[in-house]
């Protein structure tokens, strides 16, 4: 079962959106995020209670059947990722395995704590590559990551939906090899095609799948103008650091910084400050004129399952219909999803002018 | 007919928010507390008893400042200011053993809380929406043991207009992190006084005293671990509930100290003469997780069969003493120190000790559905546990919600198991 060693293979699994790829770049190794097959997760379910977030048990059971990766970095998340690591480590046996914690306050006790395992995260970094990482190679790997990270912005300027996420989800999966044209990144991988006409739609959620459930919607008549989602627009969004801000600063200097900016993200709903992120969502149905919001939360995400009715209360208030759907990350049962989107659809054709909140 | 079955009998159906404010509940409780048919097993029981029912009578007929925690969160902190600690996860136990948890989970669906999360926070979402939970004025949730506690306290409180406080527990304790959660603990304490209009001396002071008391308990909880290492087991899981509630939420008062010494003292009496209830000691058994709150025959069951629970995940000294001079410092260790910190593996490793040091035969998993820090990592542990030859049987039920019991289903897996003792 344990995954076979690979001197070659210096690509590092991440799993969360929190993960400083930018350390792991600094390490010399290759950053990937990890997204599993959602259509085949039984195998993990030995090893990881059937009753966790799906997206993990995928990851898991591509493990089990796949070689490698043989390095993966956990975010401390949630329950389920950390449960997820412990189950990697313990049945697996990879090469590295390392738990970043990852606090839920972004004030000076979480940045303290999120700044104490960056620099373990380096530390163990280090021993595993026998070299140490200068503030020169941490100072560049940031700036490849912000400049790919605008990069990506730009070259998905204009695109919407299915292709915008799947530029996301390229990059997270190629790391700084990507290209703006790199044919994985943008061309559809599957029949169906992305849409620019239909009903303005924003999507919200944790981990969508790109020719899954998003297609459907696009399917159904969605046209989806943003994507908030931790494997979609969330990804887009930069630090804000740059080389000049980092020039002069050591290593534990820098990790700071990116302490900081990576707490300082629009919050994700596990997060002790979820009402930003609803500000953030608010403002961005109103800046791209979207009709409703699907909110897609990935079966047993308990990080969700706690923001919806808060959400929903914030969306009703703002006279902002919702759909609430559950992925199991197979995006099985494609015909009751779909006839709940055409519903949705339907009855938010003239919801806003009757002022109706959720449906 | 003890006092849960009368209590349950007489406010079933009429229990309203209203009701609870009553003085008249709360006399009716004492009177029922005190009464000539209110003599359990243990006489430690009727100090937590008095304990519970005198916070709660305060909480709800605004006697005190309300502060609501999570498991994890130490006690010995509210009771240091002199704050009424209210324990959502706990009421929601009780609110089982009344057979009221199904009101109060269709409260929760009904506001968009789906099953699939546990139904300790469910039954506190539901109910402290609805006004059966005493109003509070800050909720404090440590990170752990699950994300649910943090995200339940964390709803409420922008729901019931209080002041939330999370507190980020570091899954690897160094000196460092530690430092940072006690300025984290120090930081809540001083919110919590100023809310009282306690000076900073006045919390210092109050929290030595409450950490003082806590070391005694603390003692005299060890004494009964040793005890019950003993064979047989002079006190069996059945008669623990009482114990587990006190250790989450009486370390730090008088009555925790009383609770446990009495507690101590009466096991020593009974020591090689176990109650004529109990059976014959013949399988040693480890439960992981906690167990059904409804009423059920579980428990009676396994001691009809020999089979006694002698060490339980919850009912453990998991922490060094405190040190009453440096209280922010010895509460993150007590905190961080927890084998539900962090990485399973801790949580495996002591549980394998917890085997060893208790001699057991075999080890119940009870993976409650929807706690995901501990089903998820229950195969993890098992497989520690059976690499050290014990044998272990993860068994899937829900401690809250009566209506997910499937009393025969259990049996025949436990029989199974027993049998392959």
């Amino acid at each position: 079962m344990a995954l076979k060693s690979s001197e070659n293979d210096k690509r590092v699994g991440w799993f969360c959106a929190y993960t400083p790829v930018e350390l792991i770049e600094a390490a010399g190794l290759r950053p990937v995020r990890l997204f599993g097959d959602g259509a085949d997760s039984d195998e993990a379910n030995a090893l990881l209670h059937p009753a966790t977030c799906p997206y993990l048990r995928a990851c898991l059971a591509a493990a089990q059947r796949e070689s490698g990766p043989h390095m993966l970095v956990f975010a401390n998340s949630c329950d389920g990722m950390r449960r997820l690591h412990d189950a990697w480590k313990h049945f697996l046996k990879p090469d590295f395995c390392f738990l970043l914690d990852l606090p839920r306050r972004v004030d000076w006790a979480g940045v303290g704590l999120y700044h104490r395992d960056l620099l373990r995260l380096r530390e163990d970094l280090e021993s595993l590559t026998g070299r140490a990482i200068t503030p020169g190679a941490l100072r560049r790997a940031v700036s490849d990551w912000e400049a790919t990270r605008r990069e990506l912005r730009d070259s998905a300027d204009g695109l919407e939906g299915v292709e915008r996420v799947r530029r996301a989800v390229a990059l997270q999966e190629e790391g700084l090899a990507w290209k703006p044209g790199d044919a994985r990144g943008a061309a559809p991988q599957s029949g169906r095609q992305g849409r620019t006409s239909g009903v303005p739609v924003v999507v919200t959620g944790n981990i969508v799948r790109a020719d899954g459930l998003l297609s459907l919607m696009e399917e159904a008549g969605c046209r989806l103008v943003a994507a908030d989602i931790c494997s979609g627009d969330r990804f887009f969004q930069d630090l804000g650091l740059n080389e000049a801000e980092l020039e002069g600063l050591g290593v534990d200097g820098m990790l700071r910084r990116l302490a900081e900016r990576y707490l300082a993200r629009i919050p994700c709903p596990r997060m002790v400050d979820s009402r930003r992120r609803h500000e953030h969502l608010l403002e961005t149905v109103r800046r791209t004129g979207a009709r409703g919001v699907i909110y897609v939360s990935i079966k047993f995400c308990d990080a969700f399952i706690y923001d919806f009715p808060r959400l929903r209360a914030a969306l009703d208030a703002a006279s902002i219909p919702v759909l609430m759907l559950e992925s199991d990350y197979s995006d099985q049962h494609e015909g009751q999803l779909l006839t709940r989107i055409e519903a949705f659809l339907e009855i938010i054709g003239d919801s806003m002018a009757a002022g109706r909140g959720q449906v | 007919m003890g006092l849960a079955e009368d209590l349950r009998d007489k406010f079933k159906n009429d229990l309203s928010p209203e009701l609870l404010r009553s003085r008249l509940l709360w006399r009716t409780a004492r009177r029922l507390a005190r009464s000539r048919w209110n003599k359990p097993d243990w006489r430690a029981d009727i100090v937590s008893l008095s304990f519970f029912l005198d916070r709660t009578e305060r909480a709800f007929t605004g006697k005190g400042t309300v502060v609501w925690a999570n498991l994890l969160f130490p006690p010995e902190l509210i009771h240091a200011v002199g704050a009424c600690a209210f324990y959502p996860e706990m009421a929601s136990a009780v609110v089982a053993s009344l057979g009221l948890a199904p009101r109060f989970l269709d409260e929760a669906a009904a506001a968009g809380f789906t099953r699939d999360t546990c139904s300790f926070h469910r039954t506190a979402l539901g109910a402290a929406a609805g006004g059966f939970y005493p109003a509070p004025e800050m909720l404090f949730s440590a990170s752990y043991p699950c994300d649910s506690a943090s995200h339940t306290l964390n709803y409420l409180a922008e729901k019931l207009g209080a002041e939330y406080v999370g507190l980020d527990v570091p899954a690897h304790p160094d000196p460092v992190t530690l430092d940072i959660l006690a300025g984290q603990f120090e930081e809540a304490a001083l919110r919590l006084g100023a809310r009282m209009g306690k000076r900073e001396s006045q919390v210092l002071e109050g929290l030595r005293e409450a950490l003082v008391r806590s070391n005694q308990a603390r003692s005299l909880l060890l004494d009964i671990g040793a005890l019950r290492r003993e064979r047989p087991c002079p006190l069996s899981g059945r008669e623990l509930p009482g114990q587990l509630s006190m250790i989450s939420a009486a370390f730090g008062t008088e009555d925790g100290v009383r609770f446990f010494q009495m507690l101590r003292d009466q096991i020593v009496e009974r020591r090689g003469a176990p109650s004529a209830a109990a059976q014959e000691e013949r399988t040693r058994l480890l439960w992981m997780h906690l167990r059904p709150y409804y009423p059920n025959g579980l428990a009676d069951w396994l001691e009809e069969r020999g089979a006694r629970v002698v060490c339980d995940e919850f009912a453990l000294c998991t922490w060094e003493e405190l040190d009453p001079d440096d209280p922010y410092l010895s509460l993150a260790r007590k905190v961080a120190g927890h084998f539900l910190v962090g990485p399973a593996d801790r949580r495996a490793r002591a549980m394998a000790a917890l085997a060893r040091d208790y001699q057991v035969d075999g080890a119940v998993h009870f993976n409650h559905w929807g706690c995901r820090q501990s089903c998820a990592g229950a195969p993890l542990v098992r497989s520690h546990l059976q690499n050290e030859g014990v044998p272990t049987l993860i068994l899937e039920g829900d401690c809250v919600d009566e209506r997910e019991y499937q009393e025969g289903q259990m049996r025949t897996r436990l029989e199974g198991f027993l049998e392959s003792l």
